[in-house]
């Protein structure tokens, strides 16, 4: 806190009535979802109209004949720690694949104007125009006969249908932001092509390029329909473990632990690169 | 042509292996397809099985992966019991049957044949099997060749052996082998019905939710929960009085103005309490899309009833806490109370077949079923009175507790499901009459349906 540079944040109080009611409706939906959440998964038993459970995972934990809630979550049959490993590795491998094809693509877009250019820009989009549920369909068949169904290698190329579109649109304007000047002197004053890059592009780029990244692993985690046309049910993320809890139509104890589970790599990654785009030097 | 080269050398080394009567060892090598054939031939042992099966190593077991209980038995006893034969289990938890078939059909499409696809064994039953049979997505005829095949009654002579040679009426063939035998049994919430009130037949039910209404629904068809709520429904109403001998047989052998007359006032039924289910006081009747969501209707209250397949659901859903804490089992509808088994399949291009045959037959030996009955609450799918008196001991001990009824109770209502070619006729029947409110004869109804579903 003492770090900060910036300018004294006012004191909620200061800011007007209307203000004030608007921020308190953003806590409130942002964090009314958790609170149910938190309680079921501490729950045995919670029926309506009882506002809480009526009885709590820790009153029946010595009783019953199996891990319920927590315990089961963290046991190794309920297969979290798989699925955690796997939407991590999966969102890592996916946001470094579309940072490789996007940072070259997006500055292309930027910086260069060429005949087709807008229809590019167009197409590029259009991906996020089709159903999910229709591009697994169409490619779930294309991947079978290439062997790529049910594979860790197949999941991660679906997985750059949807990120790469954005990718591409928010590097695209980071590019137009910052203009070729500082590059161009760089190159005056002598810096090979990869000290340009490493040296003047990418520092000036970089909190557009965290930001880029961190929306891509986010829809990367959070991608539910086509890791399971394409993994087949045996590639399992936290989606898809989470999909298979509720599909039942009923949230359990131990469904509510999954979900909580399933938001917490969200949570701390916002967290971190949060920090880390205001505390950069370059950042404007 | 590539392939039917490929074909006729495969046999030609078939042949040629019978009559070398090549070791077990060097059929663990040899082409796909070779295996499958001489097992299905009866040309194998047990122990090639079980050496080949070694050599696989591996099983992929996909199974519905919904209830934390079965999860738990799988992976805390059946994954090591298969272990210590040698054999890696795979479990592969899927949300819908269905998906697993189609994946199946679909590699076959896709020119993945024999020991190369990636399922080798999979929970049926009902339409799914049907589907695989259809497509010839099937690996053989090898229920009845299993050691513990001795567990089952295979005998068409007695009536009991139909569970395991008919599954929704369609022929097993051999195909698949029983898993587990279900009953649909409903439980009751005795914090709002007492006994006296509690309905065992359906003019009793209608006569509770006039005095109680919308405390009851069904789950929607066709969902088979709903299927099989339905199906009892047309027993129980039978005009003949044959409850549910009619409905076994094929819809071609029966005809459809046959079928509109059997199965119009249990129609009738149908439409005269659906004002008085859940919602329907108030003008929009509420079917629940599944048994999970109908759960939560039966904890929250909002239904007094909750109907489903699950002899021991009423004991699972205490021990879970998803049941009310003075939820019973009831007897209803008494005498249709539908029984159906579920199986183990193995499809035509599982890549480890004499794995998956191992682990079938681990799955159908007293001591796995037993200590799944157990522990997670599913009914054994072998037949008890093939059992000698300790193993029959070993089962019974097994069994969790009933809660108002009796195991024996249970056995003296059941009816057999109905014919799987009826199901679909009847479930797009329900959807004409009593989501659509098609206003016309249902005679005129079945034969539309019908003729749409043959197209």
């Amino acid at each position: 806190m003492k770090l900060k540079g910036h300018t004294q944040p006012r004191d909620f109080k200061a800011i007007n009535p209307w203000q004030r009611l608007l921020v308190l409706a953003m806590v409130t939906f942002t964090i009314a979802p958790f609170a149910p959440l938190v309680i079921q998964s501490l729950a045995f038993r919670w029926a309506w109209p009882n506002i809480l459970p009526t009885v709590w995972w820790h009153e029946q934990r010595g009783l019953s004949p199996l891990p319920l809630a927590w315990d089961y979550v963290f046991s190794s049959s309920s297969r979290v720690a798989e699925a955690t490993a796997n939407t991590l590795g999966i969102g890592i491998a996916v946001t470094l694949l579309c940072l490789v094809v996007c940072l070259p693509a997006a500055r292309v877009l930027a910086q260069s104007n060429f005949r087709g250019k807008s229809q590019l820009e167009f197409l590029i989009v259009l991906p996020l125009l089709l159903p999910e549920a229709a591009i697994g369909i169409a490619l779930l068949m294309i991947f079978i006969g290439l062997g790529l169904a049910g594979t860790y290698v197949g999941v991660i190329i679906v997985h750059l249908i949807p990120t790469i579109p954005y990718m591409v649109r928010m590097l695209t304007a980071v590019y137009q932001g910052h203009g070729t000047e500082a590059e161009d002197h760089a190159r005056v004053l002598g810096a090979s092509r990869s000290q340009v890059f490493f040296q003047v592009t990418l520092p000036m780029i970089l909190p557009g390029v965290i930001a880029g990244c961190l929306f891509t692993f986010l829809v990367s985690t959070n991608l539910f329909l086509l890791t399971f046309f394409i993994g087949q049910g045996e590639i399992i993320t936290l989606p898809t473990l989470l999909f298979a809890k509720i599909s039942g139509g009923a949230l359990n104890a131990t469904g509510a632990g999954i979900a909580l589970i399933a938001s917490l790599p969200g949570i701390i990654l916002l967290f971190f690169t949060d920090r880390f785009i205001r505390s950069y030097p370059l950042a404007t | 042509m590539r392939k039917a080269s490929l074909r006729s050398s495969q046999m030609l080394l078939a042949s040629a292996l019978v009559f070398a009567n090549m070791s077990s060892a060097l059929l663990a090598e040899s082409a796909p397809g070779v295996f499958r054939s001489e097992f299905l031939k009866g040309n194998l042992g047990w122990a090639d099985v079980t050496a080949k099966a070694r050599t696989e190593g591996n099983v992929n077991f996909y199974y519905w992966g919904g209830s934390d209980l079965i999860n738990l038995w799988v992976d805390q006893v059946a994954v090591p019991e298969l272990a210590a034969e040698g054999i890696k289990l795979n479990p592969v938890r899927i949300t819908a049957t269905k998906d697993t078939v189609d994946v199946v059909i679909a590699q076959l499409a896709a020119g993945r044949g024999e020991e190369q696809g990636s399922v080798d064994l999979v929970w049926v039953n009902g339409e799914n099997f049907f589907s695989l049979q259809q497509q010839n997505a099937l690996w053989g005829a090898f229920a009845n060749r299993l050691p513990n095949s001795v567990n089952f009654e295979w005998d068409e002579a007695d009536a009991r052996s139909l569970l395991n040679l008919r599954d929704f009426g369609v022929a097993t063939e051999f195909q698949e082998m029983p898993f587990s035998g279900e009953q649909y049994v409903c439980s009751v919430n005795r914090a709002y019905v007492s006994t006296d009130q509690t309905p065992a037949t359906f003019a009793e039910l209608k006569t509770y939710l006039e005095a109680n209404p919308g405390k009851f629904t069904y789950v929607k068809p066709p969902h088979y929960l709903g299927n099989t709520f339905v199906q009892s429904v047309l027993y129980a109403h039978n005009p003949d009085g044959t409850g549910a001998e009619p409905y076994q047989k094929t819809f071609e052998d029966l005809g459809s103005a046959e079928l509109a007359r059997l199965i119009e006032p249990g129609f009738d039924y149908l439409k005269s309490i659906e004002p008085l289910l859940l919602g329907g006081p108030s003008g929009q009747t509420r079917y629940p899309e599944s048994s999970g969501e109908l759960d939560n209707m039966f904890l929250n209250s909002q239904v007094h009833f909750n109907c489903k397949f699950g002899v021991f659901a009423n004991h699972t859903g205490l021990i879970t806490g998803a049941y009310p804490e003075q939820a019973e089992e009831m007897i209803f509808p008494r005498g249709n109370m539908i029984k159906n088994k579920n199986y183990l399949a193995i499809p035509l291009n599982s890549p480890n077949p004499a794995a998956a045959l191992v682990a079938i037959n681990y799955f159908s030996s007293v001591d796995s079923q037993a200590s799944r009955l157990k522990t997670a609450g599913m009914p054994v799918g072998l037949d008890v009175w093939r059992l000698n008196q300790s193993d029959k001991d070993l089962i019974e001990a097994s069994a969790p507790p009933h809660y108002g009824i009796t195991q024996q109770e249970l056995d003296d209502n059941t009816a057999p499901d109905t014919n799987a070619s009826l199901v679909d006729v009847i479930e797009a029947t329900w959807l004409a009459v009593i989501e659509r409110k098609e206003d016309k004869p249902i005679a005129d109804i079945v034969a539309q349906v019908s003729g749409e579903l043959n197209n």
